[in-house]
């Protein structure tokens, strides 16, 4: 009990420690603001900042504008990946399969995914739909690439040994090749949470009538530069709560495996 | 001659599955184009885009629009490289820098560096400048993280012989820390590059600019179809060429190996 509240106070320890860092950065930021070194309309002080993130928090504007976002690239994501983990399957399985689809993975994966937003404003119009396509997209091929990666690096020793002990195609997917493939497909997933940000406000700012990309550009454009300042702050906290969330996640269904201690 | 064609038909017998879906993606696409399944606003021919190429590389302005575009993507990646192998070494070498900032570098490297275009417009103006630093400031993250992780890694005891054989720190930094480094270097690098060439295209489409994004929406604004596809096709193929370059020079150059 002692030795376990001892360990979460050395965390917490630590833990402050880390943070200090950052106070340092805000302190100069402050101060090159507050000594007029630099015009603070360009470059608004953390406590100008703080103000407008309160002011915006109270209202519903950041928070109606980033819960859009968030809802575009987490259902783009959850789409592409229970696709990308179905495809990456198949690919792994069946060399044919792999061989016709390898090809196309390939040439596609180095698309800048945003160049197909014009595309599918053509074909979806403007709005939820068109933004969640385009972060499906993004999101399919990196867990394709590494479920695959994770299925075929199973030993065979593994599958073998469960279907002489007369396990089903089924259970050897479900209770060999998955879980093997499980950090893998952990690795791909948070590749693709990056990109699904990225595309999500990439979609906003090339046109949307809503979220929180849209947002910061048009706060941008009428000069409220400290609420600009807020509105991209408030997506980079929730960006990294967002990652270490997808970490976390992994850290817990991991726990069997090797990887998954060390991690988070 | 005979081994030529012998080189290719196994070459194509090699690639015989790859050759059938690409293929079939192109046949079919064509003919949902001819049979007008989809209006040729929403969908236009393989041939009308191919065609649209050719036009727009003999009127010259795919070729400025790609210049534009590259010359963005190379200098925001030469600073990123540049500025991210410096400090990912000095916070290998030195706690007090990894201390000040690690906390920095995990709180930005997850961060959507595009939702930031708004604050570089502001700051750098909306033409070339700012495009390049966002692009550096997109790609420098993963090369820090890289290089520093490679740095660790070298073992001491190869620092230590260096050191004790007397070399200076110059000598140290650039013939056995950064050598060792290359590897993952080069590694983080094959990983920037996509970023930066998304980022480039992107914030051409958000700022205009010119470049192949700024060219891309002008199209769209108008409803140009086979423009879009036009240039969608040519970014595809330039992230392809590149990555493709990319690991021919890992296979020609050993020190860029990951094993080597």
């Amino acid at each position: 009990m002692t030795s376990a509240t001892a360990r979460a106070a050395g965390r917490g320890a630590a833990w402050a420690w880390r943070i200090v860092p950052i106070g340092l950065f805000l302190l100069v930021w402050q101060a090159l603001g507050s000594s007029r070194l630099v015009d603070t309309s360009f470059l608004p002080t953390p406590i100008m900042v703080a103000h407008a993130l309160g002011d915006l928090l109270s209202g519903h504007e950041i928070r109606d504008n980033l819960l859009v976002t968030l809802w575009r690239a987490i259902a783009g994501l959850v789409a592409g990946a229970a696709a990308g983990i179905a495809l990456g399957v198949g690919m792994a399985r069946s060399a044919a399969f792999r061989g016709y689809l390898a090809p196309i993975v390939g040439a596609t994966y180095s698309l800048p995914k945003t160049a197909l937003v014009p595309l599918l404003i053509l074909w979806f119009g403007i709005g939820d739909r068109m933004a969640i396509a385009a972060v499906f997209l993004t999101c399919l091929l990196p867990v394709v690439v590494h479920t695959v990666h994770g299925v075929t690096a199973t030993p065979p020793v593994l599958v073998w040994s469960a279907q002489a002990l007369g396990a089903s195609r089924r259970q050897v997917l479900w209770r060999v090749l998955l879980p093997h493939a499980l950090p893998d497909i952990f690795t791909g997933l948070r590749v693709a949470l990056g990109f699904a940000f990225v595309v999500a406000i990439s979609a906003e700012m090339i046109a949307s009538t809503a979220g929180i990309g849209r947002l910061t550009f048009m706060y941008g454009e009428n000069g409220a530069y400290d609420y600009m300042f807020a509105a991209v702050a408030s997506v980079v906290l929730v960006a990294f709560l967002a990652d270490r969330a997808l970490l976390g996640l992994g850290a817990v269904c991991l726990r069997w495996h090797e990887s998954g201690a060390g991690e988070a | 001659m005979a081994d030529a064609a012998g080189i290719t038909r196994r070459w194509i017998a090699g690639n015989a599955r790859a050759l059938v879906s690409v293929g079939a993606v192109l046949i079919a696409w064509e003919a949902a184009a001819r049979l007008e399944l989809a209006p040729p606003l929403f969908l236009p021919s393989v041939s009308a885009v191919a065609s649209r190429i050719a036009a727009l590389t003999a009127d010259g302005s795919l070729p400025i629009d790609l210049a534009v575009s590259l010359a963005r993507t190379f200098a925001g990646l030469a600073l990123a490289t540049a500025a991210g192998v410096t400090l990912g070494i000095a916070m290998a070498r030195s706690r007090a820098l990894h201390w000040l900032f690690d906390p920095l570098v995990s709180l930005g490297f997850p961060a959507p560096k595009i939702a930031f275009i708004p604050v570089f417009i502001l700051w750098f103006g909306i033409d070339s400048l700012s495009k390049v630093l966002l692009v550096a400031f997109a790609c420098v993250f993963p090369v820090v993280i890289a290089t520093y992780d490679a740095a660790r890694a070298v073992r001491r005891t190869i620092v230590w012989s260096a050191q004790s054989l007397g070399t200076s720190r110059r000598r140290l930094m650039w013939g056995v820390l950064l050598p060792a480094c290359q590897p993952r270097i080069f590694a983080a690098l094959r990983v920037a590059m996509p970023v930066a060439l998304i980022t480039t295209f992107t914030s051409e489409m958000v700022a205009g600019g010119g470049g192949m994004g700024a060219s891309l929406m002008y199209a769209q604004r108008f409803f140009e179809s086979a423009t879009v596809f036009a240039y969608i096709v040519v970014m595809l193929a330039l992230g392809l060429a590149f990555d493709n370059a990319m690991l021919m020079l890992r296979a020609r150059i050993p020190a860029w190996r990951e094993d080597g």
